[in-house]
């Protein structure tokens, strides 16, 4: 599977872009108004002081003069550390005081109005100039006079930088809360998912009943498709079991008669070959016959475990009608065989015939593979479960093939005829009672299967 | 009147040729105390006498440097820097002008080198522009009279007062008042111009009187100073107080009034010039002016007065010049541009001139 980042990842990091983006936005907002601002501000002040000197201008004697008022240099002195370059020109375009060389970029006789401003370079630095235009109607000076006050950019500058530091500052501050608030959002909105998930991986893999978790409307359609998923699972394996029940009971028919007319045919017709394969069709049969019964009791338990209410039994005579059972009457008087149990009955909570049908396959299974000369079947309990143990003396299965031995048709001793699906009949029926399966081997001559069943504490019934 | 303003130009520009063809007679050198590892080139108006003490200490503390320290009026500095500035030449490594609007156009025109070093953070924010023009001294503008001459009752000791004096007392004093020639004393001009930006109209009438009572208008303080002591002028007016005083400390007959309705105050400013061949050398001697210590020399050796010490001894004025709060700091700023705006210097010159000097200037200004 192409493992896909996490959704809080691609959130977080598309939210991040956007807050970035944002921010970004921002920042070159605030640069851009706070140089508006600033040139504004300090314009305000170029404009007040030209203003200042073009009013100074007059005509004395029938020349020009100008007096520049010291509140005029003043007042751009407020911006602390600029230079100041003016100029004031006569109606003849001559210089009447100030610098020279200080042109101002506006056009001189286009413009009219009062004043004017723009940027520019002055002795190789970037200054901001004014310009105010005044008209003289003097009969002996007629015209236009310019004053031109050109101030360099360090304050405003400043004022930019510190205006755009202050809102970067802000803008960050509050990119970061947004993010931090965003994940916790995410986080607390995924949280649903979480439990989900939690909830599928928790149940039991029998379990196909629909998931019945409390979730966010968003995930609806991913819990309906579970569910949907889990119903048509559920009717397959239903539909499997029948057939597979459906299928040996049918083969049992069949089986039964066939059973018969083998045992009809007779043997001692036959010479020494014919013989010996006749026996061994008779065994065949015989472990085709075990089989299906298996098969059938397989799916009996199953269905059991899905639809029967468990109730309060005792364990004891669940067990000794299972010995009863297990025990055929032909079996070989060599071997010993008892059955033992405690006076103080431990009950159980399960069902009697599952339980039976489980112990049953564990005799029987001890019968068939593992008993020599002694088989025991003991029922007893402790403060917290009780235990039905089957003990042989045959060889057992070793440690390393314990796991393997439940599962369905395997078994130990591969020359011998597959046991089925003995010990998985008795496994799947402790499991569903809540139980375990294990097992204990003593030394060579004892072999013990155990069956803990957790203890009934609750009324006897 | 613009035949008037160039015959004076002429002679200003006169006077500055001999300056500069006699150069090597204001030139000092202190030479280095150790094996010369540098030499600092001082361009200065204030008077060797008062600078020595600071020099002498200065190169105490940092002996192998030799010093040539060069003295020149305020005009001819203000001239040459400009002209050095303008054609991209060095002069000098550090320049000490008493008129700061010289020094703060020369900063303005972009001919100034910033400096900035804990000591500098010391200088006052009105003393100090763009780190550029600082202002290592605190001198106020006095009265300076001779006590064999004024009798104690006629001490004028406001701008009133003197104006008062001058008009009551015509015919004493005619003649016998002496004040800076704003036309060729920068600080003159300065100290002038910020008299006639005072709110009342008494240095209107004070030039009246002045004019009447055919006040003496003198190139630099130490004439004045020296015909005040000697008796040949009664009454100094505009006088720089450290100068003043050091000459009221050698002359007995010679004493110092703080004026009581407002006093001036200039600070000497001090620049490194941006082509400077051992600016680092002027950073290091600025700094030391601005030190704690060359402070304590300035005020015990050289310029006698201090924004935060009281007055000197033996000095009639409040007890505390800023405290009284009739202290007037010549701020260095932009203001000063217009102080140096040329058009307005031409017709204050002229005007002052008009009221003052033409009926009593020396042979050499006339037409």
């Amino acid at each position: 599977m192409q493992h896909e980042p996490s959704l809080f990842a691609r959130l977080a990091r598309r939210i991040s872009l956007v807050l970035g983006i944002g921010a970004a936005l921002l920042v070159s907002a605030a640069w851009y108004y706070a140089e508006t601002a600033a040139d504004k501000a300090y314009d305000r002040l170029l404009v007040g002081a030209a203003l200042q000197m073009a009013e100074s201008l007059s005509v004395e004697r029938g020349a020009l003069s100008a007096r520049l008022p010291t509140s005029a240099f003043e007042l751009l002195g407020l911006a602390e550390r600029d230079r100041i370059f003016y100029r004031v020109i006569d109606t003849n375009g001559k210089t009447v005081t100030g610098y020279d060389d200080l042109q101002s970029p506006a056009p001189s006789d286009g413009a009219r109005d009062a004043v004017s401003i723009s940027e520019g370079i002055y002795k190789g630095e970037a200054v901001r100039i004014a310009r105010a235009t005044r008209v003289l109607a003097d009969p002996s000076v007629t015209g236009h006079v310019y004053v031109i006050v050109a101030q360099t950019n360090e304050a405003r500058s400043a004022l930019t930088r510190e205006l755009t530091l202050r809102a970067t500052i802000l803008v960050v501050v509050m990119s970061f809360l947004a993010f931090a608030g965003a994940m916790l959002a995410i986080r607390y909105a995924l949280q649903p998912v979480e439990r989900l998930g939690a909830a599928v991986r928790r149940r039991d893999p029998h379990d196909l009943t629909p998931v019945s978790v409390g979730v966010p409307r968003e995930l609806d359609p991913f819990v309906s498709s579970i569910n949907h998923f889990m119903g048509r699972l559920n009717e397959r394996v239903d539909l499997l079991q029948r057939f597979i029940a459906d299928a040996a009971h049918q083969i049992r028919t069949p089986l039964t008669a066939l059973s018969a007319q083998i045992d009809l045919l007779g043997h001692d017709k036959l010479d020494k070959t014919g013989r010996q394969h006749f026996e061994r069709v008779q065994q065949r049969t015989g472990e085709l016959a075990r089989l299906t019964n298996q098969l059938l009791s397989h799916a009996m338990v199953i269905h059991r475990a899905d639809s029967i209410q468990l109730e309060p039994i005792s364990l004891v005579d669940v067990a000794r009608r299972a010995y009863r059972a297990a025990i055929p009457i032909t079996v070989d008087p060599d071997i010993v065989i008892s059955f033992e149990a405690p006076d103080d009955r431990p009950f159980v909570l399960g069902d009697a015939v599952s339980l039976r049908e489980a112990i049953v396959n564990v005799i029987d299974n001890a019968l068939r593979h593992g008993t020599d000369q002694r088989l025991e079947v003991r029922v007893r309990s402790d403060a917290l479960d009780a235990y039905v143990e089957v003990e042989d003396d045959g060889p057992g299965i070793p440690p390393e093939g314990w796991e393997k031995a439940t599962q369905r048709f395997a078994t130990s001793k591969s020359h011998e005829g597959s046991s089925g699906l003995g010990f998985a009949i008795a496994q799947e029926v402790v499991n569903a009672h809540g139980g375990t399966l294990g097992f204990r081997a003593r030394d060579e001559k004892s072999f013990t299967v155990i069956l803990t069943l957790p203890l009934y504490k609750g009324p006897a019934k | 009147m613009m035949k008037r303003f160039m015959a004076t130009l002429m002679a200003t520009i006169l006077a500055l040729t001999s300056q500069v063809l006699a150069a090597a007679d204001n030139q000092t050198r202190f030479p280095s105390l150790q094996t010369e590892t540098g030499r600092l080139t001082i361009y200065s108006t204030t008077d060797l006498a008062a600078m020595k003490p600071l020099i002498d200490d200065f190169q105490r503390s940092a002996p192998g440097i030799s010093i040539d320290y060069i003295e020149y009026l305020t005009n001819e500095l203000h001239a040459l820097a400009s002209e050095a500035c303008r054609k991209d030449e060095p002069l000098g490594d550090l320049l000490l002008s008493s008129s700061v609007d010289q020094l703060l156009k020369l900063a303005n025109d972009g001919c100034a080198a910033s400096h900035t070093s804990p000591e500098t953070l010391r200088v006052a924010d009105w003393a100090n522009w763009r780190d550029e023009v600082f202002g290592f001294t605190y001198e106020p503008a006095v009265f300076v009279y001779n006590t064999r001459k004024v009798p104690p009752a006629e001490v004028p000791r406001t701008h009133v007062e003197l104006a008062d004096l001058l008009r009551e007392r015509l015919d004493y004093y005619r003649g016998r008042v002496g004040t800076y020639d704003i036309r060729l004393s920068g600080i003159g001009y300065l100290l002038a111009f910020n008299d006639a930006r005072q709110t009342n109209t008494v240095f209107g009438r004070l030039l009246e009187s002045m004019a009447r009572a055919s006040a003496v208008a003198r190139c630099c303080t130490g004439e004045i100073l020296e015909e005040v002591a000697s008796g040949r002028l009664y009454i100094g007016y505009n006088m720089l107080g450290s100068y003043a005083y050091d000459a009221a400390r050698k002359h007995p007959d010679l004493r110092v009034v703080v004026p009581r309705d407002y006093t001036l105050v200039l600070s000497r400013g001090a620049l490194i010039p941006k082509s400077a061949e051992r600016g680092d050398l002027g950073a290091q001697f600025l700094d030391y002016l601005l030190s704690e210590r060359g402070q304590a020399i300035a005020r015990s050796n050289a310029f006698y007065f201090s924004e935060t010490g009281g007055l000197p001894p033996d000095v009639d004025g409040p007890q505390n010049l800023k405290e009284s709060g009739i202290a007037q700091p010549i701020r260095i700023g932009p203001g000063l541009l217009a102080v140096q705006d040329w058009a307005q210097r031409q017709r204050f010159i002229e005007d002052w001139s008009r009221s003052l000097i033409e009926l009593n200037s020396p042979e050499w200004t006339r037409e």
